[in-house]
């Protein structure tokens, strides 16, 4: 038996390693904007990328191309945003193999990215997302998804960091709530907006976020999705 | 017709052997990515519960008001509209009935993504059933899928509370309730969400068994009404449906905004709201 | 806090009332009645009665209120015969601009200037303090106030509250003995030198400080350079934004606050009107009040005749 006494400076090793706190998320800001038309539909977003007070980028576009006629962005945390993207776009690749490059619609893009974000409930990706394309019947199809992939077809959506300053704007300004017809007092009848209504209001969203979000600025970049194909569109913003 | 079915129904064994991607694309058990970590669970709750940390940056859209009930002409649901992820109401107009095939449906409650992903699920479960079986799942058995499968991953952090509503031959017009303690309970009377109390006064002061289907349309779109008024978490719209031998019936959207006029000046009601 | 003398002495006891049960952000609103007062209570300076409540609020899990921060640019310069100071005139609370053209450059004395970074309310306060004490010490004496003693009434205050009062201060002046430039962090410590920054932008700024600066400038120069150094704060921090403050303290002359010197970042025309319609606001409910008593009489015109 050994009489050794056991040294005041002594440590114990612990077995099992220490686990410091796992936090793989931080927040890269931004916002996009995605409306609805008749026969045509927009997705918009700022391309500053930030971290704190920080900015890693004044020209960093997020509205991706991808192909179909559709168009998607996955606001938040921009690594996240970015693998997920990559992965719908390697299984469009596979779907366009396996079906004679088959145009595949907004509704089926939309259940794809529900799997593709509910594949990861539990290690979720930090990101709102919104794709844009044109439905069966050439009219202009919001779709938006929660961080696990509930996900809605919507008139318009805003997400990401100036969503709460975006969002009451659009639910005035694109689906007239809280607005009455002065001539007979019924609520203000719904219509489709054109799309230069529809570009100037969007315009108009980011100019004021960019007043008072300090995560927003330096650039716009709009896409236009209508039957001609996607068209693309930058307009500066302010850069404070 | 079994052979296709018999694709869909992957062996675990077999499964490892496949190429990846096919077995990917066959497969309808689903396998979801976890966290490089001991605790994945408590990661998950420090990162998406915004009840234990308000700070958390995932929020998780929440909150709801829910019913269903039995009477003699069959089964009435009526849902609200309304998601909300913190303090921040994310929709307005939220589909809180998932149609699991013309004869099921399914409400939602708690985390929108987690009814409506298994709830979609289920509905290929009971398709997969009818393929086999050569006839329509029963109620009860579609229920316990979804309660099974809950089941398996209690504890991990889903959050549903669902009823299961149908009409099968030899059961008649059925609601389960499930959720995803692993619950499951048969019963006449439900609502669930945030405001169910809310609409469990109303509806439970004013059921009866032989409530005409207008009645009976009318109390749901009414329970729902009651909830959405007190309870900040509840509102946007109500959808309501009716299911029968014949299978579901969609009775429409009801904007609570203008409905809530309508019923204060047809009943008088709500005298705690002047003007 | 007007207190009235007790008899008795109670141990001092916080009733907290109606807390509300969820643990929701919402707005802080918790009804508190302080069941007695004592007469020790009225002790002189700031009061840390609420102190064991809120951190017992705050272990509940409700969040405390967020005091807005200017996350900011502050830079001074001397040169010549003088010292400059400037600020941007962004104000904000966590990732939102409360105040797109602030005030952050504050009086102390007629000819000393002070510009404050960190807690919004601290720096106005502080300055305002030490602004009267200096002014009663001006007085007392019967002397100009001098930039020294304003930096030791600043940080003995300061550091009396171990940083708790959030206040980030570059105090300048001229006083009889010369042009002055110093900064105060929150704890109470001090820097000397011929050109400091401070803030959320202050890399940003210091950065231009270090390249820009040479000695003996001229008013104009040193101007130019703290209005770089504050620009560079308002394009790369994103703290700080919005116009330019600038203020000039020359040796035998009365200071002079230059306010929006540079407004590099006035929002463009908005691309649609908003204006609506008369009557798009739903009207609920109306009430007329006749404030006067109006009667109506006929008065007969007299008829037209013609000639």
């Amino acid at each position: 038996m050994s009489n050794t006494i056991a040294s005041e400076y002594g440590h114990t090793d612990t077995s099992v390693p220490i686990e410091h706190r796992f936090n793989p998320y931080s927040d890269n800001g931004g916002t996009i904007l995605g409306i609805a038309g008749e026969d045509f539909a927009v997705l918009a977003g700022d391309t500053r990328h930030t971290s704190g007070y920080s900015i890693n980028s004044r020209f960093q576009p997020k509205i991706m191309d991808l192909g179909d006629d559709l168009v998607m962005s996955a606001n938040g945390f921009s690594a996240d945003g970015d693998a997920l993207i990559r992965s719908f776009q390697q299984q469009l690749t596979w779907y366009h193999f396996n079906n004679q490059n088959k145009k595949l619609r907004p509704s089926s893009a939309a259940r794809l990215i529900q799997h593709l974000l509910y594949g990861h409930r539990f290690f979720p990706y930090y990101v709102h997302t919104i794709i844009a394309g044109l439905d069966e019947e050439g009219k202009g199809a919001i779709y938006s998804f929660d961080p696990v992939g509930s996900y809605e077809r919507e008139q318009c959506r805003a997400g990401g960091a100036a969503a709460s300053l975006i969002m009451p704007f659009l639910d005035n300004q694109v689906n007239f709530k809280n607005q009455y017809d002065p001539a007979t007092g019924q609520a203000r009848l719904k219509t489709y907006l054109k799309l230069d209504e529809v570009l100037n209001l969007v315009r108009d969203a980011f100019t004021s976020a960019t007043e008072r979000h300090i995560e927003v600025g330096d650039c716009l970049q709009i896409k236009i999705i209508t039957k001609e194909g996607v068209r693309e569109e930058f307009y500066p913003l302010k850069r404070d | 017709m079994n052979s296709i079915a018999d694709s869909f129904y992957s062996n675990k064994a077999e499964e490892s052997i496949d190429n990846e991607f096919i077995s990917k694309k066959l497969s309808l058990t689903p396998s979801l990515a976890m966290p490089p970590i001991s605790k994945p669970t408590a990661f998950l709750r420090a990162h998406t519960d915004d009840n234990t940390n308000p700070d958390c940056k995932i929020k998780i859209a929440h909150g709801t008001t829910t019913l269903a009930f039995r009477f003699k002409e069959g089964i009435v649901v009526a849902v609200d509209s309304r998601a909300t992820a913190g303090n921040w109401v994310a929709s307005q107009t939220v589909k809180k009935v998932i149609e699991i095939n013309p004869f099921l449906l399914g409400t939602l409650a708690g985390g929108a993504a987690d009814c409506q992903y298994w709830e979609t699920w289920l509905g290929t479960q009971c398709r997969l059933h009818e393929l086999r079986n050569k006839e329509r799942i029963s109620v009860a058995a579609a229920s316990k899928i979804l309660a099974n499968l809950v089941y398996n991953y209690k504890g991990m952090g889903l959050s549903m509370g669902t009823m299961v509503c149908g009409y099968t031959k030899k059961e008649g017009p059925t609601i389960y309730y499930v959720d995803s303690d692993g619950t499951r309970l048969k019963g006449d009377i439900f609502c669930v969400g945030s405001g169910q109390t809310f609409a469990y006064g109303v509806l439970d002061s004013n059921w009866h068994w032989d409530l005409t289907l207008e009645e009976a349309l009318e109390l749901g779109k009414r329970s729902i009404l009651a909830a959405t008024h007190r309870d900040a978490y509840s509102g946007g719209s109500i959808n309501l449906y009716h299911v029968t031998e014949q299978g579901w019936k969609y009775y429409g959207n009801h904007d609570v905004g203008t409905l809530f006029w309508e019923t204060k000046a047809k009943e008088g009601s709500f005298n705690n709201i002047v003007s | 806090m007007v207190a009235q003398p007790v008899q008795k002495v109670f141990p001092l006891t916080l009733k907290i009332t109606n807390l509300p049960s969820s643990n929701s952000s919402r707005p802080w609103r918790i009804p508190v009645r302080i069941d007695c007062y004592l007469s020790h209570i009225k002790m002189a300076g700031l009061s840390f009665d609420n102190f064991q409540r809120n951190q017992y609020i705050a272990s509940k899990g409700v969040a405390m209120p967020k005091a807005t921060s200017t996350g900011t640019t502050i830079v001074g310069c001397k040169f010549n015969g003088g010292v400059v100071i400037a600020a941007d005139t962004r104000a904000t609370a966590g990732p939102i601009v409360a105040d797109k053209n602030c005030e952050k450059l504050h009086k102390l004395s007629p000819k000393i200037w002070c510009a404050g970074a960190g807690t919004a309310a601290d720096t106005e306060m502080v300055t305002q303090l030490i602004g009267s004490n200096l002014e009663l010490h001006s007085l007392y004496t019967n002397r100009e106030p001098r930039v020294i003693a304003s930096l030791t009434l600043l940080k003995q205050h300061l550091f009396k509250y171990q940083g708790h009062i959030g206040a980030y201060l570059i105090v300048a002046g001229v006083d009889p003995t010369g042009a002055h430039l110093f900064s105060i962090h929150a704890h109470g410590s001090t820097d000397v030198g011929p050109y400091q920054t401070l803030g959320s932008g202050s890399l940003a700024a210091m950065s231009v400080m270090e390249t820009q600066w040479k000695e003996n400038m001229t008013k104009e120069e040193c101007i130019k350079l703290c209005a770089d150094a504050i620009e560079a704060g308002i394009w790369n921090d994103l703290g700080s934004g919005s116009n330019v403050d600038v203020c000039v303290m020359e040796v035998g002359k009365d200071a002079q606050l230059l306010r929006n010197y540079i407004t590099p970042n006035i929002r463009e025309q908005k691309a649609k009107s908003y204006k609506f319609k008369k009557g798009t606001t739903a009207i609920l409910r109306e009430s007329i009040y006749n404030l006067v008593d109006v009667e109506e009489t006929e008065i007969p015109v007299p008829m037209e005749v013609d000639a």
